[in-house]
């Protein structure tokens, strides 16, 4: 009989096998590349540096700056989908009667799936980083150190997303309702809380949408000032602060979902 | 032990309905019992813990006197089992898909391959093996949910409405297979055809609201009620909804 481990690695190679079959993998690939392009061409079509509120000179950084913030930002919405349904639909379409009766811990299944998930998520990741790096290079025949921290940050981002869409993908009914639930949450509900915590003076450090601004603010370039107040908030994260914090929101929600998946019944 | 499927005092409540009510039922190696019962009666969900798809409110349930409830994975190491209408995956094939069930359950390399072979062209799928299963009708599920069940060559199968969605020549071709397997196998079956389980099983176990009715080989009960398998299914289940 396998070990855990072996039936982790099953799980995982057939998870991706199915992530890769669908058309929504490509759908996400095309689009993030395709975003990332644009970026780089309104950059320096509308001279993004010097049509800023408050000015800057052009820089390889602020130009990783702002095509990596939309280029990594983009496949984080994605994994979203992916992650969505991936546990609510053994439920919702019955294929739980199927891998359910096996002998596999529900745990395996639920970690196999997180990785096949992340997988799939990093390929359009560092897809859209090749691109950038491509860009970098071509363009100012250079490579910001900092753009390998925003590329960390953001794979660390990518799992705490993850990790929110497993969570609602194990407490609800439906994967397009886990979708929504991780989207609305992600999106909306974390970015009022962190805007109103700014608004009153208090930094928001701890909220998700806040530290994953980190991607950005890990050039250094304070981008709350060079918008010149356009932006809500004053202030910027630290990097190894938001790491953290990341890292907290990976954690809880994925443990958490183990658990939800664990005492979930096949109804 | 001698016993395959042990259920003691097992009782599930949905809420407040309760679909299991103390139901306790032995079933011997090698034996094949059918679980029949009006709609509702609690049959689905005495397999689905079984196959530990459920928790029990209360009681418990034995696989090869293995607690299903304590050491699910160890407890379904040696059953196949169809629950319900099981989903596929629809974009994997039923190669790849009985490659990743097989794969769960330690097989691998030759063998599995073989055995993938051997048990699609049991259930007549061997020309369907590469084709997306998104393409599948109800039958064609059914019939491989069948070679999933059968595909580790377990020595228990635990089989809910087995040939649901087949077409005439499917349910007689399912009954081949469940009648060759019973051979060397414990087969225990929900059904709510008579005259399948009659032709498959040599017990049945009549359940309604969740209690054990009657427990006995079919020929036994015949000659007690001096009627046949679905005279004695209507008296005893009189008044049932």
């Amino acid at each position: 009989m396998n070990t855990e481990f072996e039936k982790l690695k099953i799980v995982t190679k057939y998870e991706l096998l199915k992530q890769f079959r669908r058309k929504r993998f490509y759908g996400a690939l095309i689009i993030t590349i395709i975003a990332q392009v644009l970026a780089i061409a309104l950059y320096k079509g509308l001279n993004i540096p010097g049509a800023l509120p408050n000015p800057l000179p052009d820089s390889p950084k602020l130009f990783a700056l702002f095509i990596t913030s939309v280029g990594l930002s983009i496949p984080i919405l994605f994994a979203v989908f992916f992650a969505g349904d991936s546990i609510t639909s053994e439920f919702e379409h019955k294929t739980g009667y199927l891998l359910f009766p096996n002998p596999v811990k529900k745990g395996t299944i639920v970690v196999g799936k997180y990785i096949a998930c992340f997988l799939a998520t990093a390929v359009i990741l560092i897809s859209a980083y090749v691109v950038s790096v491509i860009a970098l290079v071509g363009i100012y025949r250079q490579l910001p150190v900092e753009t390998w921290g925003s590329l960390g940050l953001s794979v660390v981002l990518a799992c705490s997303v993850l990790s929110l869409a497993f969570l609602f993908s194990s407490l609800l009914k439906g994967g397009m309702g886990a979708t929504i639930a991780t989207l609305l949450t992600f999106m909306l509900v974390l970015p009022i809380i962190s805007s109103s915590l700014s608004y009153s003076g208090h930094e928001p450090w701890f909220m998700l949408d806040y530290a994953g601004d980190s991607i950005a603010s890990v050039y250094g370039i304070p981008f709350a000032e060079m918008f010149g107040g356009m932006g809500m908030r004053a202030t910027t994260p630290d990097p190894t602060v938001s790491f953290f914090v990341m890292l907290a929101y990976f954690a809880f929600p994925f443990i958490l979902s183990i658990w939800v998946t664990k005492r979930r019944e096949m109804l | 032990m001698n016993e395959s499927i042990t259920i003691e005092n097992l009782s599930k409540y949905y809420n407040n309905f309760l679909a299991l009510d103390n139901l306790s039922l032995k079933v011997k190696r090698n034996e094949d019992v059918a679980l029949v019962g009006p709609n509702g009666a609690g049959k689905t969900t005495a397999l689905k813990i079984l196959c530990g798809l459920l928790r029990p409110s209360s009681g418990t349930a034995y696989i090869n006197s293995i607690n299903v409830i304590e050491e699910r994975e160890r407890a379904l190491s040696e059953v196949g089992a169809i629950v319900e209408t099981p989903e596929f995956y629809p974009f994997l094939t039923p190669n790849e898909t009985l490659s990743y069930l097989g794969r769960l359950r330690g097989m691998n390399g030759h063998e599995l391959k073989s055995r993938i072979n051997e048990v699609l062209k049991l259930v007549k799928l061997d020309e369907w093996g590469n084709v997306r299963i998104e393409k599948f009708s109800r039958g064609m599920k059914q019939r491989l949910a069948l070679a999933q069940a059968l595909l580790h060559d377990p020595p228990i199968l635990i089989l809910d409405e087995p040939t649901l969605g087949l077409d005439p020549r499917g349910m007689v071709e399912m009954r081949e297979v469940l009648k060759e397997a019973r051979k060397e196998k414990t087969v225990f079956f929900a059904s709510h055809l008579l005259a399948e389980v009659a032709q498959v099983c040599d017990k049945v176990a009549l359940i309604d609201h969740g209690r054990l009715l009657v427990y006995d080989s079919i020929a036994r009960l015949k000659r007690k009620y001096r009627t046949s398998l679905e005279g004695v299914y209507l008296k005893l289940t009189e008044g049932a909804i």
